[in-house]
């Protein structure tokens, strides 16, 4: 996948966190451009932190990270308006009066830049990302009247309103019925291949990504592995980061007895 | 009605409700919308308190308010973004503080100062001309603030995190909506006073905020009820008797009656 194409985004020996309390320790990763890219770990592996700091919202206390060949601490608005975020469900007040279109037109508030007002052109923006997502006869719906997983498909098309080049989804699937969690992977998976765009896609359910994704980044506070999903699932590698919580079955699928949903 | 408005007071009195109304109505959207309504109480407590030392000292107390209003919601907005403390816990140290410190200036003054307590319960029917330039031209200096950025406050109000992550300057935006607020509160204390400007802050907004699922709708109608209520509450004052405190109140009660019975209503 690497070969010969420098990487949009290059973490080099960077660890995160707070005073006193580190979430990411020591991570070297480049992650090329058009890749898929499944980021896995327990609850508290610091995969949120690495979506955080992505987005430029956290620098690194030691090493590099260069997003689009710009030092973190040097990214500005235009950069990020580059990247698409879905944020955690539950993190979004989803009864928030606004409309199904509004909420896809804050997409283009990063791209326009202060003291510009959004135009037909951006309003066009906004349909077409609400026609990828299949959400356009809803444009006029209050966003609290939707089901989870039509919100996460609008959140989505907020994302795509931005035209961004990467594209991170923190949990899409978090709350959503099977059928839902399949629907959102597949859109993303569409996009991905739709629009060249480079994903970054962060989740429990390896089992759901592990077919589509080009490589799997695997975190437990620091990076335990990195490639093509056949060489990160070998037992020996997620029991040491899962432990007992994993099973393997005999068809190969991973059983993660995620903790945090269940209690 | 008619009769009552060849007079000047009560030109300046309607102009000034209606601008109030209108400016505190407006931001009272992002207010409700991010979840600062009660730094909109604390931000009025603390510019009372700077109207007291202003009448003490013999400064500008207009100016004194704006300093103690604006310190506050700084001050407040800087806490909570190094997230040692939450926002409503550092307003509510800042609001008993200022309300002491308000108390204590008012207590050094060695007469009673009547004008200071105009500025606790308002007095809209005794707005001087050079007071309705004063509030006109704070007016349009928020109002136009509250256009231009507009895209980027409804944004994070909606969430910070994620218009901070889509390119928005998010931290500068949110500075500027507590500056707002506290340049609506020192507009509005002459006018309603202190403890009414919270409630004409809040009310029209969360009346909206059961009406409508769009914002720009929102804002519109939030904007409709705050200049109705004000308007009508100034010039029904006589009804409830001909004294000036009589229309102060009127005001008031106007707010609190038709948002309490659209709230009801809902």
């Amino acid at each position: 996948m690497s070969t010969g194409r420098s990487p949009i985004i290059r973490f080099d020996h960077a660890s995160f966190g707070f005073p006193g309390l580190i979430a990411l320790k020591d991570i070297s990763l480049p992650i090329y451009d058009g890749e898929f890219v499944g980021v896995i770990g327990p609850n508290g592996s610091g995969k949120t932190t690495l979506c955080r700091a992505v987005l430029g919202l956290l620098p690194p206390m030691e090493g590099h990270l260069h997003i689009f060949d710009c030092a973190c601490s040097e990214l500005r608005c235009h950069h990020r308006a580059q990247i698409g975020y879905l944020p955690q469900k539950g993190v979004v007040d989803r009864n928030f009066p606004v409309t199904v279109l509004e909420t896809v037109m804050m997409g283009r508030y990063g791209a326009l830049g202060l003291l510009k007002r959004p135009g037909m052109k951006d309003r066009h923006i906004a349909m077409e990302a609400l026609t990828q997502v299949g959400m356009e006869s809803h444009k006029d719906t209050a966003l609290g009247h939707l089901s989870g997983g039509q919100q996460q498909r609008v959140f989505i098309a907020r994302a795509l309103a931005q035209q961004p080049k990467v594209l991170i989804l923190d949990e899409p699937t978090t709350g959503l019925d099977i059928t839902m969690q399949h629907n959102v992977i597949e859109l993303v998976q569409h996009l991905h291949d739709e629009l060249k765009l480079t994903v970054l896609l962060i989740t429990h359910d390896i089992n759901m990504i592990r077919s589509r994704v080009d490589r799997l980044v695997l975190l437990k506070t620091r990076l335990y592995a990195a490639g093509p999903p056949a060489e990160v699932l070998k037992p020996e590698i997620l029991h040491q980061v899962y432990g007992k919580e994993l099973v393997i079955t005999e068809k190969d699928l991973v059983i993660v007895e995620d903790y945090h949903h269940h209690h | 009605m008619l009769d009552l408005l060849a007079y000047d007071f009560m030109q300046r009195s309607l102009l000034a409700a209606a601008m109030v109304g209108g400016l505190c109505s407006i931001i009272g959207v992002f207010v409700v919308l991010r979840g600062l309504a009660f730094v909109g109480a604390g931000t009025s407590h603390a510019a009372f308190a700077g109207v007291a030392l202003g009448y003490l000292m013999g400064w500008p107390p207009l100016l004194l308010a704006i300093v103690f209003g604006l310190a506050t919601v700084w001050i407040t907005g800087w806490v909570e973004e190094r997230g040692r403390m939450k926002l409503d816990v550092s307003i509510g140290i800042l609001y008993t503080t200022t309300m002491a410190l308000g108390i204590l200036f008012i207590g050094l003054m060695k007469s009673y100062n009547a004008e200071v307590y105009g500025y606790l319960f308002g007095s809209v029917l005794s707005v001087t001309p050079e007071e309705l330039r004063i509030i006109g031209a704070l007016s349009v200096l928020v109002l136009s603030l509250l256009l231009l950025f507009a895209k980027e406050l409804y944004f994070i109000a909606f969430d910070q995190e994620m218009a901070e992550a889509s390119g928005v300057p998010a931290r500068q935006m949110f500075f500027l909506l507590l500056t707002l607020v506290a340049l609506t509160v020192v507009v509005s204390l002459k006018t309603v006073g202190a403890i009414l400007v919270f409630a004409m802050i809040l009310i029209p907004a969360s009346t909206a905020y059961q009406l409508t699922h769009s914002l720009r709708t929102l804002t519109l109608y939030s904007a409709f009820f705050g200049i109705t209520t004000s308007v009508v509450g100034v010039s029904d004052f006589r009804h409830l008797g001909r004294s000036l405190r009589a229309g102060d109140c009127a005001v008031g009660d106007r707010h609190i009656l038709c948002g309490g019975s659209l709230h009801l209503s809902e």
